[in-house]
């Protein structure tokens, strides 16, 4: 059982609740406790559990009661809701069953029974997601809705590769495009629109087709600056009242093959790793400038990096230094820096990052969708 | 409710009560943060001393509701940010458009300069 489910446990009997919560906790959920309806929905505010189990018979606000409230509230509706209860009663067994709960759990069954049933209720809704996600994302491929490239471009003189994990399976608000321009050069694009799984997946394409656009546009004018390119998306974000409330980063690098170097600008995005491999030393370069469509003026500024053989940069979005231990969630760009310091100036440093360890524990740990981007200097 | 809000010396602070703020409650804090600068405060204190975790989804709600507050000549500063939390607003470059100060107590001898 993954030990990130969280159940909400609501029972005016403290032993009860106590109980319960020990129990559960140590079968590996995590508990959320209340001992009235009105406690749980102040719960329910502040946090979304994987599942409810509430009993029927409590002061107040009783459990059908509860349930009621719970299903005229469009954001608590289509949580699973399961009853327990002391009782043995057909009739309240019928009434509850007809409230959409998933099932009973009657409180004398042995905790690991109770536990097998939570788990059975959760691995089902589980495979339906899946089923329907697979069935979505299907959709999308048969459209060609694809907010990350599905071949690596050839640059010359540069290996180019990525890694992407969207949330939950969910397509999200991160979107990778590589935008070839002939021979010498190539846009690499990363951008994190801030949100996720589909209500980001769509915009991501509104802000993809902006970047696209302001690339060409640039292109056509013969300007070729990453810093001119952000200040277009820019405006066109900012003065789009349909994107403008959505806020997005983005990292843009122009490889430029014939002088062996990139131009990068960024928009709220979270620094560029380098590698530099003569000296063996990493370094961040942080750009200036603002997330997408925050002001008008984006104080986007370009930097220019001449880059050696065997030299190595990241381009990463937030998800990859976003973890969870020990029960906690937490943001540390470091931690990102420390996972992948192993790997760096080695001959084949992107493949072995895929396959390490610290990939499989980001895949496992993920709170967000996970991006990176990386890009390599070779003969 | 996910803020608390209490008025000191004129200063407005909503104290965030999440430890995890995410998507989730993204929403939820814009509205009540729309509500808040409705009232038309010069200055609002946003403290997140409770915070431990805030993801993207829950920042873009924080600066959707600073450009809301732009345009109505009130002030979002933030407080008591967690060392990670602090790292993250100024690796993006969140520092640029929130004022962050250390706690209360120096946002208000700040803020009561001007």
């Amino acid at each position: 059982m993954p030990s990130s489910h969280k159940i909400l446990l609501v029972d005016d009997n403290l032993l009860v609740l106590e109980m319960m919560s020990k129990a559960l906790d140590r079968e590996g959920f995590r508990c959320m406790k209340a001992d009235s309806a009105g406690q749980a929905m102040e719960l329910l505010h502040k946090d979304t559990p994987d599942i409810i189990l509430s009993d029927y018979d409590m002061p107040e606000v009783n459990g059908f009661v509860f349930r009621q409230q719970l299903m005229d509230n469009p954001d608590f509706r289509n949580i699973p809701f399961m009853f327990l209860t002391s009782m043995n009663n057909t009739d309240l067994m019928l009434e509850g069953i007809n409230m959409e709960a998933i099932d009973y759990i009657i409180k004398d069954v042995p905790i690991p029974v109770i536990v097998s049933k939570i788990t059975n209720v959760l691995n089902t809704i589980r495979e339906q997601h899946q089923r329907s996600i697979s069935e979505l994302s299907l959709a999308a491929v048969a459209l060609h809705l694809d907010s990350v490239p599905q071949q690596l471009p050839k640059v010359k003189g540069f290996k180019v590769d990525f890694w992407h994990r969207p949330f939950q399976g969910y397509p999200g608000g991160d979107f990778i495009d590589f935008i070839k321009i002939d021979e010498r050069y190539t846009f690499i694009v990363l951008g994190d629109v801030m949100g996720k799984k589909w209500g980001a997946w769509f915009f991501s394409f509104g802000f993809l087709s902006y970047v696209r656009a302001a690339v060409r546009l640039c292109l056509y004018e013969g300007d070729l600056s990453t810093k001119s390119i952000l200040q277009k998306i820019n405006t066109v974000v900012y003065h789009d009242p349909v994107v403008s409330e959505v806020l997005s980063t983005l990292t843009l690098i122009l490889v430029d093959s014939e002088n062996s170097q990139v131009s990068y600008s960024g928009a709220g995005d979270l620094p560029l790793l380098y590698y530099n491999h003569q000296e063996g030393k990493t370094s961040h370069i942080q750009s200036a400038g603002l997330l997408l469509g925050l002001r008008e003026e984006g104080d986007y500024d370009e930097y220019i990096l001449k880059m050696n053989n065997d030299d190595q940069l990241f381009a990463i979005t937030d998800g990859m230094t976003d973890f969870e231990a020990a029960g906690r969630k937490r943001s540390d760009y470091f931690s990102f820096e420390q996972g992948i310091a192993r790997f760096l100036g080695k001959p084949d440093t992107f493949t072995a990052i895929k396959t390490s360890d610290f990939l499989a524990q980001k895949s496992r740990e993920q709170i967000d969708d996970c991006s990176l981007i990386f890009l390599q200097k070779a003969d | 409710m996910i803020l608390r809000t209490r008025n000191e010396n004129g200063i407005l602070i909503a104290e965030i009560l999440l430890k995890e703020a995410s998507l989730a409650q993204a929403d939820q804090l814009k509205e009540e943060m729309i509500i808040l600068i409705d009232s038309e405060p010069k200055n609002l204190l946003v403290d997140f001393t409770m915070v431990e975790y805030v993801d993207s989804s829950f920042l873009g709600a924080m600066v959707s509701s600073l450009k809301y507050a732009v345009a109505r000549h009130t002030d979002i500063s933030v407080i008591n940010l967690e060392k990670d939390i602090y790292d993250l607003f100024t690796l993006i470059r969140l520092d640029k458009v929130f004022k962050i100060y250390a706690d209360k107590a120096e946002a208000t001898a700040e803020l009561n300069k001007k």
